[in-house]
This record gives C-alpha cells, structure tokens and sequence, in this order.
C-alpha cells in the first residue's frame, strides 16, 4: 500500500497533468545558483533524445531561502541550439514544490517517487542539483536502459579525483560489493535511473522517516534494488563535479546515515547476502573516456590526528563493537603514528574490514548503541583515508582502481568470517572460493 | 539471710522459666519457619537455575547494554540474576514472617517498616539503575561529539556528564526513600550553580576564542581552508 504524502499543491499539478512518461526529479536546497544549468540539461535530454515521450521535471526543495525555485521555473532553453533531428511532440513540464517531512534529500526523493507513482512514470531519473558537469546525454544514459532494455535501475559510473568519494571507495564499494556480490563502482553516487516497478518498491517501504530520508537514501536505493533482484545496470557518465559548497550536516553525521543505512539494511536483508560468494561485473553502459578532474586538497595531518585522538578517546565505544584483537592492533597503530611523520602512516586492509564486519555486527547486536557506534567510527574512516592518500600519492587513476580493487577483494575473502559471526556456518564449511576476477568492469557501448 | 537469697533465686529462676516457656515456642517456631524459607529459597534457585533459560531477557539485558553495565565482563545471564533476586526474595520473606512470631512492638515495627520501606527501595534502586545506564548513554554521547569536533578535554567532559547525571540520579533517590533530603537538594543546587557560575566565566573571559571557535566551526574558509569540501567523501 503506497501512502500519499504529495502536498495539495503537487497533487493538483499531478490531477492536471493526469500523466507523464519520464519523469526527472532534482531535489534542491539553497541551489539557486547551479540548479538553473541542471534544469536546462534535463529539459535538453529530454527533448534530444526523448522527444516522442511526456517528460515531466519535478524539483522537490526542503525550503530553500534563495531564488532556487525561481531559477528552476524559468530556466530557459533555445532549442535551435541543441540541433535536434526530430521536434519534440511534448512541451516539458517543469514543476517546483517543497516537500514535508524530515528535511533532506531522502524526503525530497519520497515526494519525486510518488508524483512518477502518481503519473504512472515508465522510468524516472533523480539528479543532484549542484552539478557543474552534467549534460544532456546523462539522462539518455540514465533512462534509456530503462525504457529501452528493461533494466530496473541504472547506477552512474564517474571519473573522480582518487581523494574524491572516499566514504565510498573506502567503505560502502567494497562491503556492499562483497555483501550483495554486484561490482556497483558509485553506490552512492546521488544519480539513478530506475523504472515504475522498482519506485512502487521504494514507496510501499515504512522506513523513510529514518536515515534515509537524509544522506541514507542513495544506498538504500541501490541496496533495495539489487537485494530485491531487481535488473541493475550502471552508464558511463564522465567527470562528476560538484558545487564546492558544504551541505549543513558534519562528516560525523553523514558517516552515521550512510553507514547506518547500509549496516540497518544488512539485518533487513541477512538472509539475502549471507549466501552470496564472490561478486560478479554488471553490464556498463555508455562510451568511456578520460576528463581532467578538479584537484582535492587534503589535510593529512589532521586526519591522523583525529585517529589518534579517537583511539585514546573512543576507545571505550569501540570496545563494544571491536574484539581484543582488532583494538590491540588499533592502539599500536595509533602508538606508532605518533613519533612517525604522517606520511609513513598506513592501516592495513585487513584491519580496516575487520574493523567494518564488527561495527556491523555489533550495530545488529546493540540496537541501544547504534548511533554511538556508527559515530564512534569517523576517526576510524579518517585514519583509513589518510592511509589511502599515502598509498595512493604517486599513483594515476588506473593503479588507484587496482588498490581499491585489493580492498574490495579483502573484504570478500574475509566474509565468511562477518557470515559465522551473523549466525551462518562456520568459516571451515565454506566452499574455497574461486579465484576472483579482477574487478574491472566490461565496457559496453549503448 | 539464706531465705532471702533462696527467695530472690526462686523468683529469677521463675521469670527465666516464664520467659522461656514464653519466648521459646516462638524462637522455635520462626527458626522452623526461617528454615522453610531457607530450604524453599534453595529449592527454587536451584529449579530457576536449571530451568529457567531466559533467553529474551538475556537478549534485553545485552541489546539495552545494562548487561554490560552491570557486570563489565558482559557475562551477566538472566536466569542467575533472577534466581538469586528470588532466592534472596524469599530469605527476607521468611525472615520477615519469622520475626513476626514473637507479636510484640519491637518485632511489628520492624515488620511495618521493612514492608512500607521495601517498594521505595525497589523505585530507589530502579532509579539508581536508570541514572547509572542515562549516565552511560549521556557521556558517550557528550564524548563523541566532543572527540569529533578535537578537544582535547573530551574524556573529562564526558566523566563531567556521567557525575551530572547519576548524582541527579541519587538526588532523586533520596527523595524518595526521604534519606537526607534537604542536604542532597543542598548539595545539588550548590552543585548545580557553582557549575553554571564556572560555565559563565569561562565564557566571559574567553569570548573572543569562543566567539573564533563557533564561526570557525561553521563557516567554511576560516581554519578549514585546507580542508575538502564534505561532498567529496561521499
């Protein structure tokens, strides 16, 4: 049963536009000042390479105190520049409301889903609203394995900067890759394709007035879609650049939705992944090619010194998830990082997933504590990214992929270890793996 | 002379003997009923230990982490605890009824007192539990925030918060059982004032740091312009 929860001003616009094929939905907060060239990209892939479909542009916005509405109600196209082959037989509807609920960009996905429900949607693709590199061929690339190849839901797949997206690279990638055995490069990158079926699954859930309904949202999509065996793929879409400006919450609370989510989602759906070995290559789609990056500046010495502040601090926190063992092995580290200069510090895979299998266990097994877990794990997550940016310093794109890659295969040798711990057979029962493939993606062109 | 002596040994031997012929039934009959208690208490600890398995309260006491709280080795089990609350339970109900063989004022009193008194102790206890587990929770809380954000007093703001709170926590106590009241409320307000007096000048002879510290918090480019923007760790 979907709940209605569209405000009376979206449910009019939805009774008077009775229906709509595509609908792109941008969630917004204070984005006045990118959102406009958003907007133009959708309208311009919507009319280049949907023009016989109704497309529909609905920016849901948490209340934005600038012109960010404005700008996206009178964004403005010149179709004589995009030389289009056919003429579009639909005008593109652009609608702004301000959703209810939770501030943040889980609620405002809520309201976008129900008004495609709504409009009975083939496919639907949701966008980030402070996106410097977006193009019209994202949204071909987003919605035509949709409406086109019958997948269900279409990850993107980006060049970043090798410091860009490290709650990902360090965390979410490799576990939820070693958990539900897809090779899904951005989980979390923030932009997806996905048709009707997939968007009813999201609306009939009981959890969004959670973490999802805040930085939460994009790995539970992606975790309900492959979970619930839905057919995923993933497009090229290039460099991902984004505004420069901060959102409002603190690294701390982020870590605490997003890993939160994915840990919450891991007792929702044990049954699922305590049987998946290895991981296997989903199909890729659009023309790869290389783009020049924005650089990241990164402060290394604060980063281990928040380790070692952590380690001397939190320690009796991370005694109720972690065995003697992995502390020991933490508080030689943190002895080690003092005297050393920062860039000799390193913390090893093995630790580091040993680290994540048992905060994910220990946030099944203490429901009490779970938001003092999950926050307890940033000084954690800031020692391994200082660790990664001294590996990776002298490495180019590819032979960064490689060492991630070696991460992500440390966490699926080690799973049958998280596996015993959930209550599933013990590591001696387990079948030997076969040698994994390397985690290169296949490319295929649309 | 002798007659006198004879006549006051008489009398003390008769007052002996009437008291023995009158207290003695009693003293046997509640060493016979504290004995029951006794074996009974024995009995049904032995059964709860061997029966009882107290799975769901063992998953309560561990989830909840009063388990940890209360045993720090984490091996606290439901059925032990329960056994030994009964087996203790019994013992003071068999003492109690024991004691209230004899029928006299000392004894009664006794009896109304330890029975008027034992709920306030089971809310004083409860309550005493509660603060000590809010404490816990509070503190962790106080010390992660405190530890994420880089202060270096983190750990003893966090012990600052538990002493807080499990001291309101035994303020509360004592008003319940009425156990020196006005001197724990005393003891609380100079506490409580001296701490707000302390929080005051602090900030007054700091402001200016203070005033640094909040904006810089929040306002990007001030301390953090080395630091990356936080869309880029997602």
């Amino acid at each position: 049963m979907v709940q209605d929860i569209l405000p009376p001003e979206a449910r009019q616009a939805v009774e008077k536009l009775r229906r709509a094929d595509i609908v792109i939905g941008i969630p917004s907060y204070n984005n006045g000042r990118t959102i406009g060239h958003v907007v133009r990209a959708a309208q311009a892939g919507l009319n280049k390479y949907f023009p016989e479909f109704q497309g529909v542009i609905i920016n849901s916005d948490g209340g934005s105190r600038d012109d960010t509405r404005k700008q996206v109600l009178e964004a403005q196209l010149d179709p004589s520049q995009l030389l289009l082959l056919s003429t579009p037989l639909n005008p593109v509807h652009r609608l702004s409301f301000p959703y209810h609920g939770i501030p943040g960009k889980g609620s405002a996905f809520r309201m976008i889903f129900q008004m495609a429900h709504d409009l009975g949607a083939k496919a639907c693709a949701v966008v980030d609203s402070d996106l410097r590199s977006i193009t019209p061929e994202w949204f071909d690339l987003l919605l035509r394995p949709v409406l086109h190849r019958g997948y269900d839901f279409v990850a993107p797949y980006y060049h970043r900067h090798k410091y860009d997206g490290t709650i990902t690279n360090s965390i979410i990638y490799p576990l939820t890759r070693s958990l539900y055995g897809h090779r899904i490069r951005q989980p979390i990158g923030g932009d997806f394709g996905m048709s009707l079926p997939v968007i009813e699954t999201y609306l009939k859930r009981t959890d969004w007035e959670t973490d999802v309904a805040r930085y939460g949202i994009d790995i539970w999509m992606t975790t309900i879609a492959v979970a619930s065996g839905y057919k995923v793929c993933q497009s090229f879409l290039g460099a991902k650049l984004h505004d420069a400006k901060d959102p409002g919450a603190d690294l701390s609370a982020m870590l605490q939705q997003v890993v939160g989510s994915v840990f919450s989602l891991m007792i929702e759906f044990r049954d699922v992944w305590m049987r998946v070995q290895g991981s296997r290559d989903i199909e890729l789609f659009g023309f790869r090619y290389d783009v020049g990056l924005d650089p990241i500046a990164v402060n290394l010495d604060r980063m281990i010194q928040a380790f070692i502040r952590g380690e001397s601090d939190l320690r009796e926190i991370w005694s109720m998830a972690l065995s003697d063992r992995t502390l020991r092995e933490l508080a030689a580290l943190a002895q080690s990082a003092r005297p050393a200069p920062a860039d000799q510090f390193r913390l090893p895979d093995e630790l580091w997933v040993n680290v994540i299998h048992e905060f994910a266990s220990a946030f099944a097994e203490l429901p009490a504590a779970r938001s003092h877990l999950v926050r307890s794990l940033t000084p954690l997550y800031l020692g391994r990214v200082a660790s990664f940016v001294n590996e990776t310093r002298d490495m180019n794109a590819s032979e960064v992929e490689d060492r991630i890659e070696q991460l992500c295969l440390a966490f699926e040798r080690l799973k049958p270890f998280l596996v015993e711990r959930w209550g599933g057979p013990r590591v001696d029962e387990f079948p030997p793996q076969p040698a994994a493939a390397p985690g290169r993606t296949q490319e295929v062109t649309s | 002379m002798i007659e006198t002596f004879r006549q006051v040994l008489e009398q003390s031997v008769a007052r002996l003997s009437a008291q023995a012929t009158q207290f003695l039934p009693p003293l046997f009959v509640a060493i016979v009923v504290f004995g029951v208690a006794w074996l009974v208490a024995l009995l049904v600890r032995w059964l709860l230990l061997h029966a009882f398995k107290g799975e769901r309260f063992d998953a309560f006491l561990r989830k909840t982490g009063i388990g940890a709280m209360l045993d720090h080795s984490g091996r606290l089990r439901a059925s032990p605890l329960l056994a030994h609350g009964i087996y203790y339970a019994i013992l003071l109900t068999g003492l109690l009824n024991a004691i209230s063989v004899f029928e006299t004022d000392i004894t009664r009193e006794i009896v109304d007192g330890v029975v008027h008194l034992l709920p306030k102790l089971f809310a004083a206890a409860a309550i005493i539990v509660a603060g000590i587990w809010l404490a816990q929770y509070l503190g962790r809380g106080a010390l992660l925030w405190a530890s994420n954000e880089g202060f270096s007093w983190a750990r003893r703001f966090c012990a600052f918060v538990r002493v807080v709170v499990v001291f309101v926590s035994i303020v509360v106590a004592a008003d319940v059982l009425n156990f020196a009241r006005t001197v724990f409320f005393s003891a609380f307000l100079i506490f409580t004032i001296g701490a707000v007096f302390a929080a005051c000048l602090v900030l007054a002879l700091n402001h200016r740091e203070v005033y640094r510290w909040f904006a810089g918090a929040r306002r990007p480019g001030s301390e953090q312009e080395d630091e990356r923007s936080l869309w880029q760790h997602l």
